[in-house]
């Protein structure tokens, strides 16, 4: 650029950007940047395609290598697909992250006072705050669990709480709590290892948070809550093995808090101790990470054709023998009925007001609420409430009649199993749409990760930020065509 | 140690060890037959090659005829053979797989790299010469084992792979020198140069023919190529060399002294080691080859087994 010259707008990979209704949390106006996102702009309006197609495939290559893949049977060959990346990151202000980071504070310090409440004295119920009826009535409520003490009264080791932001009013809204075995954390780590390959200089023009001490922080937890005090912890992280989806995870977090990988058949109950087998014979675990879920833990007491579980393991836990995290029996508070309630959680054992606000929900349990959804399927979002991951879903909006039909038998049927929301329209991030060769708005959630060690609540800035790569759709699950970005927390003022 | 991550340790090095070795033969005969080919039929050539890898009866349900390009086809790519080299990497693979908590990141992405690279050969790129796919394989095993050395404390773990890889390659060369010996000694007695010419693909393939020439000094004899590629105390491909690897792998597991067992694995391998480090060639060659080799092979196999009963699968009493 010569002396004097004014500098020329170059949309590059932008051009035809259309921010749209949606709130965009790149842009506040067509072609004009929100504070906080003007360098990644400029950066990357600069690139032409091909260069930016050659930092793409720098990903997918790291991806690859790393065996972040997940496999596809279907055409008989067991071919392998990349979980689908995208190289534009998600970027908070830092102000806005406090915000964020006190709302899932006080809801996780909520959500586990209820786990303790609700397996010990029960006050909440006693209280009538919420029908008991609705709580014993949860598919994931575990009786075996009640007047079990867990070390340090934690229930809720790791959370991950999903949030949106809704395009009419820009505020971030709390959709879906997970505090069974939520998972996705490793890709925090990972999406953000890559990036750093990728756009070095970004990192360096941005002062970007890290995420890096996870699963140190992760690991500092489970060391706690050994049941044998004064000794060195034997810590294991059980998997379902290789062929489940998140195995990826598993190992990657094992080997970051350098603790044992073990599968079901690694481990042996004697006496209400845990062992694993090892090539000098039994040394007992402590502590278990486990990524099994409940029914599957043992099947001396929930599902008895579980392969995956260690027999006996229930007996040992609830012997105190053994810590397990999360504690059995989270489900109850993660279910999507109890979920309206938890706002009222947090004002009734904390005192305080949500800093987080709940989606609008409809219980159908509620005769008043169930004539509204039944009224209003069509404009509604349908979700089952003890599934996960997308699965037993209505998007009212964008189904045919015929669904609609389907899901009205099934709510009239059993209406406790359902609740309905209000279609939210998620806000967008600029996505790279490989079929264009430009930049296109792609809805996108949040989940952030949060660790509580019975005192405080750690969260790394930022978390998982999903992205559903598909022209229109509002769906981010990995497994109905969805992606991850890199999401990045701004140190200060924006 | 989990006995679950030893396990796969131990078989994540036999596979990589059959794989390397089968892209070794492979490699080396391929060229070799292509030059004696005017001279000899294929069939004659390509079936022991078959036999090495214990896999003849299996080829020969599949295909008619041993060629070039039957051959190289099943061996480096047959997905209905166990021991081809692309099953034995996706094998390694797998295992690896299991235990990326253990191994270090370096190790599953390369060892990850060289699967998606084997994958991406085909027959049809092999075709225009099988050289740059046997290269891949052999120094993808190198790399495999550079990188498990420079990033992997040398604890069980590390000694598992040893033993894996030695025990697999000491029964590789066995075979290795079993059928060529039978091939070209016993069976063919006619040959002449052509005859020379295989005993340097044998070399060749185990890398041993540059140390024959300094060794010996002389023309390619088949009695001094079996005596170094089975009583060797040097040759890292030898029989004696891999079975003295097995057994300091097997003494740090037990922490056992020389003279001494700890379980039948050690007590057979230590057997197998005296023969070899005080037989003759010529002793061995008045018994029998054969047998001889058989012998070490049928320990080879009881070594295996009882490594897998000591720290592997043994029954855990409540």
């Amino acid at each position: 650029m010569s002396p004097g010259a004014t500098k020329v707008f170059q949309p590059g990979l932008f051009e035809a950007y259309d921010p749209s209704q949606f709130y965009d949390e790149m842009f506040s106006a067509p072609g004009t940047p929100r504070p906080h996102y003007a360098g990644i702009f400029e950066k990357l309006a600069s690139l032409a395609a091909s260069q930016f197609e050659e930092r793409r495939q720098l990903a997918d290559v790291t991806f690859l290598l790393q065996g972040i893949t997940f496999t596809v049977y279907s055409d008989g060959t067991g071919t392998e697909r990349l979980f689908p990346f995208d190289l534009i990151p998600r970027i908070l202000p830092g102000t806005e992250w406090e915000r964020i980071e006190r709302g899932l504070t006080q809801r996780v310090v909520a959500l586990n006072l209820f786990l303790q409440d609700v397996y010990g004295q029960q006050r909440i119920l006693r209280d009538g705050r919420i029908a008991r009826s609705l709580v014993y009535s949860c598919q994931h409520f575990r009786r075996e669990m009640v007047g079990v003490e867990v070390p340090r009264g934690i229930h809720t080791h790791i959370s991950g709480i999903d949030l949106v932001r809704d395009s009419k009013t820009g505020e971030f809204l709390v959709l879906e709590d997970n505090v069974r075995t939520p998972s996705g954390v490793s890709y925090v780590l990972e999406n953000r290892l890559v990036m750093t390959r990728c756009f070095p200089e970004l990192f360096q023009t941005h002062e970007v948070l890290p995420v890096n001490n996870y699963p140190a922080e992760l690991c500092k937890i489970l060391r706690v809550i050994s049941p044998r005090t004064g000794e060195e912890p034997q810590m294991a992280l059980l998997t379902p093995g290789i062929h489940n989806s998140a195995y990826f995870e598993h190992s990657f977090l094992a080997q970051q808090m350098g603790i044992e990988l073990v599968e079901g058949r690694d481990l042996v109950v004697d006496g209400s101790v845990v062992y694993m087998k090892t090539i000098r014979g039994l040394t007992r675990v402590d502590v278990i990470y486990r990524r099994v879920d409940d029914e599957f833990l043992d099947p001396l007491t929930f599902r008895p054709d579980s392969v995956l579980g260690v027999p006996g393991l229930m007996g040992a836990y609830r012997a105190g023998n053994v810590t397990l995290a999360n504690a059995v029996g989270n489900g109850v508070a993660d279910d999507k009925a109890i979920y309206a309630y938890v706002p009222d959680f947090i004002r009734y054992y904390l005192d305080e007001e949500p800093v987080l606000r709940n989606v609008d929900t409809y219980l159908c349990a509620k005769p008043d609420d169930l004539a509204y959804v039944l009224e209003h399927l069509p404009d509604l979002v349908v979700k089952a409430v003890g599934e996960s991951g997308g699965y037993g879903m209505l998007i009212g909006p964008a189904s045919a009649g015929r669904e609609i039909e389907e899901f009205r038998r099934r709510i009239t049927a059993e209406p406790r199993n359902y609740i309905a929301q209000p279609v939210i329209g998620l806000s967008r991030v600029p996505s790279y749409d490989p079929a264009t060769g430009r930049m296109a708005g792609r809805h996108v959630d949040l989940r952030p990760y949060c660790l509580y060690n019975g005192d405080d609540v750690i969260i790394v800035p930022g978390g998982l930020t999903r992205v559903a790569l598909q022209p229109g759709s509002l769906v981010v699950n990995s497994s109905q065509g969805g992606g991850s970005k890199d999401t990045w927390v701004l140190r200060g003022e924006h | 140690m989990l006995s679950r991550i030893a396990d796969s340790l131990f078989w994540l090095a036999r596979y990589m060890e059959r794989a390397e070795d089968t892209a070794r033969i492979l490699d080396v005969n391929y060229h070799m037959l292509l030059e004696g080919s005017r001279r000899q039929p294929y069939r004659l050539r390509w079936e022991p090659l078959l036999v090495m890898a214990g896999e003849d009866q299996r080829f020969k349900q599949h295909y008619s005829d041993a060629n070039a390009t039957t051959v190289f086809d099943f061996l480096a790519f047959g997905a209905d053979n166990p021991s081809s080299i692309s099953q034995c990497i996706a094998k390694a693979r797998e295992n690896a797989r299991t235990i990326r908590d253990y191994i270090s990141r370096e190790m599953w992405e390369d060892i990850n790299g060289l699967y998606h690279a084997v994958n991406r050969f085909g027959p049809q790129e092999v075709g225009a010469g099988p050289h740059r796919f046997c290269n891949l394989v052999k120094f993808g095993s190198h790399r495999f084992h550079g990188v498990s050395d420079a990033t992997l404390p040398r604890d069980e773990g590390w000694q598992f792979l040893r033993v894996g890889r030695f025990l697999e390659r000491a029964e590789m060369t066995a075979r290795l020198v079993d059928v060529q010996y039978q091939n070209l000694v016993v069976t063919q007695t006619d040959l002449g140069a052509l005859d020379n010419h295989q005993w340097m693909a044998v070399l060749k393939s185990v890398g041993a023919y540059e140390a024959y020439h300094r060794q010996y000094h002389s023309p390619i004899e088949p009695e001094r190529v079996a005596d170094m590629l089975i009583l060797h105390a040097l040759h890292p491909r030898s029989i004696r060399f891999s079975m003295t690897e097995v057994q300091a792998g097997l003494r740090a597991v037990s922490g056992t002294g020389p003279g001494y067992y700890a379980n039948e694995a050690e007590r057979f391998t230590g057997k197998v080691l005296e023969g070899l480090r005080y037989d003759k060639i010529e002793e061995i060659l008045k018994r029998g080859l054969h047998a001889y080799l058989h012998e070490v092979l049928r320990s080879c196999r009881l070594i295996g087994e009882d490594i897998a009963r000591t720290y592997f699968f043994y029954a855990v009493v409540a």
